[in-house]
């Protein structure tokens, strides 16, 4: 159905911990992106595929959402955070990955006392997501004083930035080793498979046709 | 506070607003005109609605579903709040409703304007929208569907657009299984999910729905694979004449214009919410955003079936118009001979003196021709 003068689609993988997980999986799909796509030292951006209509861009973990929806990537592989936190309406979501297992959750000091957060009017809030934890904290009725931070939230209460962090949470053990605890699960996360709506509506048989390589690569593992 | 020294410039205009300058005004103005020259040609008989209404008129009844995109001002003279229009469908329906209650049915208008929605919070888009579009009151039919969809192909075709296809949905099939099942915040999670097709987020919340659900959210892609998917679904009996209706539909385009390429996405429920029955999203081959939007809806109590193209969207991948010449003529040339350059397809720049050297005042004003001694000469 490869129409000859499109152009090749474009997928958008996420650098670090969720290119290390997706990697049996993309084993099993065939795909073989150019063997120096998986290393992270390569300074390649865009990299070619067994597959002459596909190629494979890397960037970072928050900008696949970011490139997809634009339609610069045609489809890509991100966290279920990411989509929270930017609610693209141009991104489906048809494919739950199921790696990368984490949650995003609230965490303050470990000696913070009784007072829940729900207790008071407003927080200050430490985070990566600002439209998560804003919308989190405002359906209890809590105005939340975003400071935006890219990393190293846990040292926020400490340093008195904030009062409580939002952040992704895998063992548990950064929290422990700053003296923060965690208080409430926002979401649980797991990587999706995504793909730009427009894409999907006009090159229907070649995403569709990608999906379902995800779809048995994941089969296969399970 | 101290403002920051990098103040915007008092020429910037609000965010979603532009100029367009001489070709691009151009562009967009021959573009309007082909669209309606097509939709006047299958008679379809212009009409005008206000910019601005009454917001109890503008978004009452169909337009409710506009309120949250209408900006607002009060009107200092009777005191009421005024709407501007964020889409003319449904002013076309009031005029079909009120003032040609009497003219006999099916009634076929056509209309052309700018509209101005509030847009998407972090989503920075144009907000102001020229749309130029048809409906078609009365019969509830697949062939007024039909004759919808084809007469917006062959608008498309007027402007040279290729590899245009239309995605048929129908949005009452999830309206009336999700509203039927489902309540409050699980309602609106769940919807907020089918829209953004999070496969896994479905399966947590349908309960008992959620196969059929994942089934159609599967059933995309070609018209034929899609039908043939939805087939093979079990739907509750009260929502059967959705999907016959679509399969209607897509046969009576087929019919008329095999040659169409027809996508159908039956959780696609996505655009202002007055719509009733089988809808279409119009997309092109390698076009990131929508060429235009209709469907069908109530006109007050009438059937009504339309479809809104986007002219600024479609001149993006439309073929670009040829550049009109421009012929620099010396003062004083006689009216007659204006007229064969105009006739000729020029457009003529008069000099407002005598140029001691017209070529050279021709080429700063970009002619590429001149009138010398009688005869058009190529720069």
């Amino acid at each position: 159905m490869t129409n000859p003068e499109s152009p090749p689609l474009i997928l958008a993988l996420p650098k670090g911990r969720i290119l290390k997980a997706l990697r049996p999986v993309l084993e099993r799909t065939g795909l073989e992106p150019a063997p120096d796509c998986l290393d992270e030292s390569s300074r390649r951006l865009r990299f070619p595929t067994s597959d002459p209509s596909l190629d494979v861009v890397r960037v970072r973990s928050f900008d696949v959402a970011t490139f997809a929806a634009y339609g610069g990537a045609d489809i890509g592989v991100c966290g279920a955070d990411v989509l929270m936190e930017f609610d693209y309406s141009d991104l489906y979501a048809p494919l739950d990955l199921g790696i990368g297992a984490c949650r995003i959750a609230v965490a303050r000091p470990k000696n913070a006392g009784d007072v829940l957060p729900e207790g008071r009017s407003r927080l200050r809030v430490a985070t990566k997501y600002p439209a998560i934890a804003r919308r989190h904290f405002a359906s209890r009725a809590v105005n939340a004083e975003i400071v935006h931070l890219h990393g190293a939230m846990e040292l926020a209460p400490a340093l008195d930035m904030a009062d409580v962090i939002v952040d992704l949470v895998d063992t548990g053990s950064t929290l422990r080793a700053n003296g923060l605890e965690e208080v409430e699960t926002i979401a649980h996360v797991t990587s999706r498979l995504i793909v730009n709506r427009v894409a999907l509506k006009t090159r229907p048989e070649e995403i569709g046709s990608l999906i379902e390589r995800f779809r048995a690569a994941l089969a296969v593992a399970a | 506070m101290i403002a920051s020294p990098e103040a915007s410039s008092p020429a910037l205009l609000p965010m979603g607003f532009v100029d367009l300058l001489p070709q691009e005004a151009e562009a967009e103005a021959r573009g309007i005109a082909e669209v309606m020259a097509v939709f006047g040609r299958y008679g379809y008989e212009r009409v005008r609605p206000p910019l601005l209404e009454f917001e109890s008129s503008l978004l009452s009844g169909a337009g409710e579903a506009l309120a949250e995109q209408s900006f607002r001002m009060l009107d200092p003279s009777s005191h009421r709040m005024m709407a501007l229009r964020p889409d003319m469908t449904t002013q076309i329906a009031r005029i079909a409703e009120v003032r040609l209650q009497d003219m006999p049915r099916p009634l076929r208008l056509s209309y052309a304007g700018d509209c101005v929605v509030i847009g998407t919070p972090g989503r920075e888009g144009e907000r102001q929208i020229p749309q130029a579009g048809i409906e078609l009151i009365g019969p509830d039919r697949a062939e007024a569907d039909a004759e919808v969809v084809v007469l917006g192909a062959e608008a498309l075709n007027a402007l040279g657009i290729e590899q245009v296809s239309f995605d048929l949905s129908m949005p009452a099939l999830v309206w009336n299984l999700v509203d039927s099942a489902f309540e409050g915040a699980k309602r609106d999670t769940l919807l907020h999910a089918l829209d953004r097709r999070d496969a896994a987020a479905v399966a947590e919340l349908g309960g008992e729905w959620s196969p059929l659900l994942l089934g159609m959210m599967d059933a995309v892609g070609s018209a034929q694979r899609a039908l043939s998917c939805l087939s093979r679904l079990t739907f509750p009996e009260h929502l059967k004449v959705h999907v016959d209706r679509l399969k209607a539909s897509v046969d009576a385009i087929q019919a008329r214009a095999p040659e169409i390429r027809l996508t159908v996405d039956p959780v696609d429920f996505r655009g202002w919410r007055y719509h009733t029955g089988v809808c279409v999203t119009v997309f092109a081959m390698h076009c990131r955003e929508e060429l235009g939007r209709g469907g069908r809806y109530l006109a007050g109590q009438e059937p009504a079936c339309g479809l809104t193209l986007h002219p600024q969207a479609l001149l993006r991948v439309a073929s670009a118009l040829p550049r009109r010449k421009r012929c620099m003529v010396p003062l004083g040339v006689a009216k007659k001979d204006l007229s064969s350059l105009h006739e000729a397809g020029y457009a003529t720049v008069a000099a407002l003196g005598d140029e001691t050297d017209l070529k050279a005042t021709a080429r700063r004003l970009r002619c590429s021709h001149i009138w010398q001694d009688g005869a058009i000469v190529a720069l």
